[in-house]
C-alpha cells in the first residue's frame, strides 16, 4: 500500500521524499477547491517532483457550472504535458477527459457511490483510463474490503484529513466581513450551533464558494495494516490545514503500526481524531423513528382514514379504496398509538346522513362512534 | 419569435392527496416518492395501492408521475430496488428521478422506464449531462446552480432533455455534497434523512479584534421564486420546470400548481405574461408560507442577497383553513378542519381554475347538522353549498395579526 498526499512547496516536496512517497498531488487555485497554487508555481514544483522522481497528478475537483467549466480548460491544457495523471471529481470533467485526453485518471467517487454496481459503471465507462477510483470515507471496513477485492481498478482511500460536510460555490462568510475581503484571498471562521453538540466546525471561503469541515480529523492510520491486507493501493494523508512534517511521523505508523507513538501523536496532533464509520455504518437505522410507520399501513385491505371521531355519535371515515364501503363489513381500525380495534358496522350513512348499505371511493363514510379510536386512525377491511 | 414548445409545469406530490389537488390545479406532471428510495424518509409518501391510484388518477387526467428513487443506495438498499422497478414498469410511471449511477444501470437493465437524472447529482455542465446521457438518462433535473443561459447551452449541446427548479427551498449546498446530517446527527442525509443542519444559527468566530462572535443563519438560502423569469426559460428550450416541496402543504402544492400552470397558459395564448395577472400570480405565491424569494443562480451567480439569514419562523399572512372533502347540494361543502375558523369568518374558496371565491362563513355546521360557531383542527364541518366548489378545494384565510 503506498502514500500519497498534497504539497504546496518545495519544502513539502523534499519532506514527502524523505517520507518515502513516489508521488505528489498538486492544487491549481483555479482547478482545486483548495488549491493555492498558481501555473507558474505548479510547473516550478513539476520541474522539482521530476528531479526527486514522483509522479504528479493534477486535482481537478471542483464542481463546475458550464461557465465554470470552459474556463477550466485551458488551465488544464497548459498543465497537461507537465503532468502524469488527472484527479476529477465532477462527472463533466471525468467525461471530457474520457472523451479528449489521453492521460490517466483517477476519478474521485468520495460522493456517494456507496453500492459496487455505481462503482463498477463509473470503471466501465472510463474506456480503461482509469487508473484509481477514490472511495468515499463514509464506507465501513467490510465494504471496503468487498469494493477493494473486486474492483479492477486500484482503490485509494482518505486515511488521515479533515473531513468535508458541506461545499457551496456561495460566498458565505465574507458578506459578514467585507472588511477582511481585501486582505485574504481566504476567508476563514470557526462555528458552532446550539443545536448541534459539535462545536468549532472550522469554515473557509475561497474563490470556489464556502467549505465546512468536521470539528475532528479523519484517522484510519490504526488500520492501515488491516487496509493493506484487504489490497488497499493507495492510502491518502492530507496535511494542508496542519504541519507538513507529520507526515514523517504518519509515513512510519502507517509503514509499521506502533500503538503508543500512535499515542503520543494524538496527544501532541492539534485536533481531535475520528474513525468516521469504518468500524460501521448505521445512518439509516434512525429512519423509522422520522415518522409514525402506522399512519403508512396503507396496503393489503387498506380501506381508508378516520378524519373525524366525535364521542357518542360517531366516525366519519373517508373511502379510500376503489372497492368503497358495505354496511355487512367487518372493519380492523388502527390507532396511531398501535391498538387495534375490530368493529362490526351497526349504521352507515353518507355525508347528507342517509342511512345507505355501501359508499364508494372518495366519499365520507359515517359510522357509529367507536371509543378509544382517533382522527387519523387507519381503517381497514377485517 | 413566438416559441413552439413549452415546459411542463412539475409539481410535487408528497402524499396521494397531493397528487390529487396538484393535478386538479393544473400541474402537467408530479413527482412522488415511495417508502423507499427517495430523500423524503420524514413525508408520508405513498404505499404501493397508493402509487396505483395515484397514476391511473394522474394519467385519466393527461399528467405523468415520476417517481424519485434519488437516494445514493448503499449496497443493501439496492437489493430490495429491482421488485419495485418492475412494479413501477407495470404500473406505467412515466419517468423515474434518478441520481446514484448504481440505481440508474438497475433501472435501466431491468426496464424501459424513461431515466430523469435528480438533481442530486449536481449535473452543472454539457459534458455531465453527455455522459449521463451515455448511461440511457432521457433527461436532466440541473443543479440549482445553473444559470438559465447555461442550462439552454446543455440541452443545445447534450441534445437532452432540461428539467430547472422555478420555484422552492433550496439547498445551500450543492445538492448531494453535504453531508453534515451523516457525520454530526448519525442520519445519511443522501438516503432521505437531512437534519436541515443548514438553517441552524451558528456563532462565528471569525478572528475579528472588533467584534464579538457573530450569530447567524450564514448556511440558509431564501427561497428560489421564478416567475419573472418564465420567458427565458420558454427561449431557452426548457423542457419542465420543477417545484420544490413534497413536505409541504396541500395549499402549497395547489396555490404552486395553479399559478404557474396559468402563467404558463397565459403565455401560451399572449405569448408573453407581463399583465396584471403577473401581480396576481405573485400575490397567490405570497399567500403561501415561504422564506424571502430570491432567483437565486437563474440569471447570475447567486451572491450575498441570497442568504436568509433569519430564524426558521416564517409565517404567511395565509393560511390553509382546510380542504373540501365532499361538496352537493344534498350535503354542502364539506371542510376537513385544519386550522379553526370562526362564524361571520371572511374565508377564500380556490376553484381549480379562475379567482379565488370569498365566501363569508355565517352558516357553520357540523357533521352532525348542528350549528357551530368555532371550529376545531381535525373535525369536519359544512358550509352552505356554492356551484363550482369541489372535492379538493382549498380553503384559507387571511390571518388577522395579534
Amino acid at each position: 500500500m503506498k502514500m500519497t498526499t498534497y504539497a504546496q512547496s518545495l519544502h513539502d516536496l523534499s519532506v514527502l521524499k524523505e517520507a518515502g512517497l513516489d508521488e505528489v498531488i498538486l492544487a491549481h487555485e483555479s482547478l482545486s477547491r483548495f488549491g493555492k497554487l498558481s501555473t507558474p508555481e505548479i510547473l516550478k514544483l513539476v520541474a522539482r517532483a521530476k528531479e526527486l522522481h514522483l509522479q504528479v497528478y493534477l486535482e481537478w475537483d471542483i464542481l463546475m457550472t458550464q461557465n465554470v467549466f470552459e474556463s477550466a480548460l485551458p488551465v488544464v491544457l497548459e498543465l497537461l504535458p507537465s503532468i502524469d495523471g488527472i484527479r476529477v471529481q465532477d462527472p463533466g470533467a471525468l467525461h471530457w477527459v474520457i472523451e479528449n485526453l489521453d492521460t490517466k485518471i483517477h476519478f474521485i467517487a468520495e460522493n456517494g457511490n456507496h453500492n459496487i454496481t455505481a462503482l463498477e459503471t463509473w470503471i466501465s465507462l472510463s474506456k480503461g483510463k482509469l487508473e484509481r477510483i477514490v472511495l468515499s470515507l463514509e464506507l465501513s471496513k467490510s465494504t471496503i474490503e468487498d469494493y477493494v477485492k473486486r474492483l479492477s481498478v486500484p482503490c485509494e482511500l482518505l486515511g488521515f484529513g479533515r473531513i468535508l460536510l458541506f461545499y457551496t460555490p456561495r460566498a458565505l462568510l465574507s458578506p459578514l466581513a467585507p472588511e477582511k475581503i481585501a486582505q485574504n484571498s481566504e476567508l476563514v471562521a470557526l462555528g458552532e450551533s446550539e443545536e448541534s453538540p459539535h462545536k468549532g466546525f472550522p469554515i473557509v471561503e475561497n474563490r470556489h464558494g464556502t467549505f465546512m469541515f468536521h470539528i475532528k480529523e479523519f484517522c484510519l492510520i490504526e488500520f492501515a495494516q488491516e487496509l493493506k491486507e484487504f489490497g488497499l493501493k493507495y492510502l491518502r494523508v492530507d496535511l494542508r490545514w496542519t504541519d507538513f512534517s507529520y507526515l514523517l511521523r504518519l509515513s512510519q505508523l502507517i509503514q509499521v503500526f506502533n500503538s503508543e507513538e500512535f499515542d503520543h501523536f494524538k496527544q501532541e496532533y492539534p485536533q481531535d481524531l475520528m474513525r468516521g464509520f469504518y468500524l460501521v455504518n448505521k445512518t439509516d437505522v434512525l429512519f423509522p423513528k422520522l415518522k409514525n410507520g402506522r399512519l403508512q399501513k396503507r396496503e393489503g385491505n387498506y380501506l381508508g382514514e378516520v378524519m373525524e371521531a366525535e364521542k357518542g355519535s360517531h366516525l366519519a371515515i373517508m373511502v379510500k379504496n376503489s372497492r368503497g364501503i358495505k354496511k355487512s363489513d367487518k372493519l380492523s381500525i388502527l390507532h396511531p398509538e398501535g391498538k387495534t380495534f375490530e368493529v362490526s358496522i351497526h349504521s352507515l350513512k353518507n355525508s347528507a346522513l342517509e342511512e345507505v348499505e355501501e359508499i364508494p371511493q372518495n366519499k365520507l363514510a359515517v359510522i357509529q362512534f367507536v371509543g378509544g379510536v382517533w382522527v387519523k386512525s387507519q381503517v381497514f377491511l377485517s | 419569435m413566438k416559441a413552439t414548445s413549452f415546459p411542463e409545469i412539475l409539481a410535487p406530490a408528497g402524499s396521494l392527496d397531493k397528487l390529487k389537488v396538484a393535478v386538479l390545479y393544473g400541474a402537467n406532471a408530479v413527482y412522488v416518492g415511495g417508502q423507499k428510495f427517495g430523500l423524503r424518509t420524514a413525508a408520508e409518501n405513498f404505499t404501493l395501492d397508493e402509487l396505483r391510484e395515484g397514476v391511473a388518477f394522474a394519467h385519466a387526467r393527461g399528467a405523468q408521475v415520476y417517481v424519485v428513487l434519488n437516494s445514493f443506495l448503499h449496497d443493501k438498499d439496492l437489493v430490495e430496488l429491482p421488485s419495485f422497478v418492475e412494479f413501477l414498469s407495470e404500473i406505467k410511471v412515466d419517468a423515474v428521478i434518478v441520481s446514484d449511477l448504481g440505481v440508474v444501470k438497475t433501472v435501466r437493465d431491468l426496464s424501459i422506464i424513461p431515466i430523469h437524472i435528480s438533481t442530486q447529482a449536481s449535473t452543472l455542465n454539457v459534458e455531465s449531462a453527455k455522459l449521463w446521457k451515455k448511461m440511457g438518462a432521457t433527461r436532466i433535473v440541473l443543479g440549482r446552480e445553473v444559470s438559465i443561459k447555461e442550462a439552454g447551452k446543455i440541452k443545445r449541446e447534450a441534445e437532452i432533455e432540461i428539467e430547472m427548479f422555478i420555484h422552492g427551498s433550496m439547498c445551500m449546498a450543492y445538492s448531494g455534497h453535504c453531508v453534515i446530517s451523516n457525520f454530526t446527527q448519525g442520519r445519511d442525509s443522501n438516503r432521505g434523512g437531512c437534519a436541515h443542519s443548514c438553517r441552524f444559527e451558528y456563532s462565528l468566530d471569525m478572528g475579528l479584534s472588533t467584534m464579538e462572535k457573530k450569530k447567524v443563519f450564514f448556511m440558509s438560502s431564501k427561497d428560489l421564486e421564478g416567475i419573472r423569469l418564465l420567458p427565458e426559460f420558454i427561449n431557452e428550450g426548457i423542457d419542465s420546470l420543477k417545484i420544490e416541496g413534497r413536505m409541504k402543504s396541500n395549499l402549497y402544492a395547489g396555490t404552486m400548481s395553479k399559478v404557474y400552470s396559468e402563467a404558463l397558459n397565459f403565455y401560451k395564448e399572449h405569448g408573453h405574461f407581463y399583465s396584471d395577472s403577473l401581480l396576481e400570480w405573485e400575490a397567490e405565491l405570497n399567500k403561501v408560507s415561504h422564506r424571502a424569494y430570491t432567483e437565486a443562480a437563474l440569471v447570475e451567480k447567486a451572491g450575498a442577497d441570497s442568504i436568509f439569514n433569519e430564524r426558521e419562523n416564517v409565517e404567511s399572512e395565509w393560511q390553509l383553513v382546510g380542504t373540501v372533502v365532499e361538496a352537493s347540494l344534498k350535503s354542502g361543502i364539506i371542510i376537513e378542519v385544519r386550522n379553526a375558523f370562526n362564524q361571520g369568518d371572511k374565508l377564500e374558496i380556490v376553484p381549480f381554475k379562475g379567482s379565488a371565491r370569498e365566501v363569508v362563513a355565517h352558516e357553520i355546521m357540523d357533521l352532525s347538522m348542528r350549528p357551530v360557531q368555532r371550529t376545531k383542527p381535525t373535525t369536519l364541518v359544512r358550509l352552505p353549498y356554492i356551484e363550482g366548489i369541489e372535492a379538493f378545494n382549498l380553503v384559507r384565510q387571511q390571518v388577522v395579526s395579534k
